[in-house]
């Protein structure tokens, strides 16, 4: 097995022989069962959050050799459809497990980050992105640094295609995150350091200034 | 709109869930751009099943509509029908700078690998002098789907193989209808059958053996040429690909029933 290929669409966690399935189905998306391989993809997404960040790059290469091979698009289909089911269910999930929760919504955008439709961002995604990250704002959840981290995770990833997407959604959660740092007491330090530092991101146009960057990413020299 | 507007399709992704609880987490944004009118509206939301459609602000998507739509979409169908429109905008725009420099014709004029079925000066000096084409989306997004099933075949697949563009024969060799190009629904529609059925020559012959086969396609094609009397020649002898065994499964489209019915004309008139 090339490890590249492991290490590149970050398969290490499966087990060996999905990991082979992935690899068939990455040269040869006709010879396999692409809703299986879909289900695998989307259940370990749930499950690994290093997958649920990566994951967006084996779909589009999968996408792109099933459209070259058989001209169809049963995996993307596949993908969306069963993230969609997901995305139903993420307040269970979020219940159920935080860190589910969050594998899903790093997952969710990673698809979004990566399967483009013609070079432009899926338009279907971005509510429900949306959805997601307004979800993440919410008082209850920043509390709790693992969504924190992972609303602002997100917002560096792809905060400037959803802007640019739909600006006014972007402002309205912009609104809630000042309002958490300001007016939130029982957020923990580092979770407001987070929200402080994508506050000065999208300020600087999605960008860190450098006073910024080496205020927020420097070792602090005693 | 704005948190009034977000909130609304919120609250439409969890159809299932106790709203009472969900309005109580959600309060919080709520009452952020809240004027206490958004607990009236979101009553007045109740109806209204967790549709992405409905849930779009105007700005964001265009009004044309993509054809019938249901009331619950789910993703796949979605980003299809968006790839579907952005195909044919991008198919649109490079057709017309074809015919812009169709009409201001370079030397070197290179034969573009692009998806758009049809290129010739003949296009340009009726359209552009007319000013004329197609452009409403839902049409050519349905005659673009009528496209589709016809190349999805296994006889288009063996056609363009066989075949290269450049050394296409008007008439002898079928040429995808111009979806840019203005025409009727009927006229349309014919061109497409009459286009589907030339396609049939390059079918790949069925299993019980290609002899017959081919014996029937060619009677096919000179029903076509008597009946409608259109000139095309259906040359099939040397123009079917060897044996494969595969057996021809057509899409399952209203197209299919055409050749079956033609063949059926003949047995009865020619026997």
């Amino acid at each position: 097995m090339e490890n590249s290929t492991k290490e590149e669409y970050k398969i290490q966690s499966f087990d060996l022989e999905t990991q082979k399935l992935l690899k068939t189905a990455l040269k040869d998306p006709g010879s396999v069962d692409l809703e299986k391989v879909s289900n695998v993809i989307v259940d370990q997404s749930l499950k690994d959050q290093i997958f649920s960040r990566e994951a967006g790059r084996i779909c589009y290469t999968i996408i792109q050799a099933e459209a070259k091979q058989t001209n169809g698009n049963v995996f993307r289909r596949n993908i969306l459809n069963r993230l969609q089911q997901e995305f139903k269910a993420r307040e269970e999930t979020r219940k159920r497990s935080t860190q589910e929760w969050v594998c899903l919504v790093s997952f969710i955008c990673n698809i979004f980050d990566y399967l483009k439709v013609n070079n432009i961002p899926m338009m279907a995604l971005v509510h429900p992105v949306y959805d997601c990250l307004f979800r993440l704002a919410q008082s209850d959840a920043l509390q709790n640094e693992e969504e924190v981290d992972c609303l602002v995770l997100q917002l560096h990833r792809i905060g400037d295609q959803l802007e640019k997407m739909n600006m006014q959604l972007m402002d309205e959660l912009f609104n809630l995150l000042r309002d958490g740092f300001l007016l939130q007491e029982d957020l923990s330090s580092m979770g407001r350091l987070l929200l402080l530092e994508i506050l000065e991101f999208r300020a600087g146009g999605w960008t860190l200034s450098e006073t910024a960057q080496k205020y927020y990413y420097s070792e602090v020299t005693d | 709109m704005s948190a009034h507007q977000k909130y609304r399709y919120e609250n439409d992704c969890k159809p299932d869930e106790n709203r009472n609880k969900g309005a109580s987490r959600w309060s919080h944004c709520r009452k952020r751009g809240a004027d206490g009118s958004l607990r009236k509206s979101h009553a007045v939301e109740e109806p209204v099943k967790c549709s992405q459609s409905s849930r779009r602000p105007k700005s964001f998507t265009t009004p044309e509509s993509e054809g019938p739509v249901s009331r619950v979409k789910n993703w796949g169908d979605e980003v299809e029908a968006e790839e579907m429109r952005s195909n044919v905008q991008r198919d649109m725009h490079r057709y017309r700078r074809r015919i812009l420099e169709a009409d201001f014709p370079q030397r070197d004029r290179k034969i573009s690998s692009g998806s758009s079925d049809s290129r010739d000066s003949r296009d340009s000096k009726e359209s552009s002098v007319k000013g004329d084409i197609e452009t409403d989306e839902a049409t050519l997004i349905r005659r673009q789907k009528q496209i589709n099933y016809g190349k999805n075949t296994l006889a288009y697949d063996g056609y363009i193989k066989e075949v290269p563009k450049h050394m296409r024969q008007p008439g002898v060799h079928p040429k995808t209808p111009n979806k840019f190009k203005k025409y009727s629904r009927r006229s349309w529609d014919q061109q497409i059958k009459l286009w589907r059925v030339k396609l049939h020559a390059w079918d790949p012959p069925a299993e019980e053996g290609s002899d017959v086969q081919q014996i029937e396609v060619i009677d096919l094609g000179e029903i076509m040429d008597f009946e409608l009397d259109v000139e095309c020649s259906v040359d099939t002898e040397s123009k079917c690909p060897t044996s494969s065994g595969v057996s021809l499964s057509l899409a399952e489209d209203s197209f299919t029933g055409t050749p079956k019915k033609v063949m059926k004309i003949e047995d009865t008139e020619m026997s």
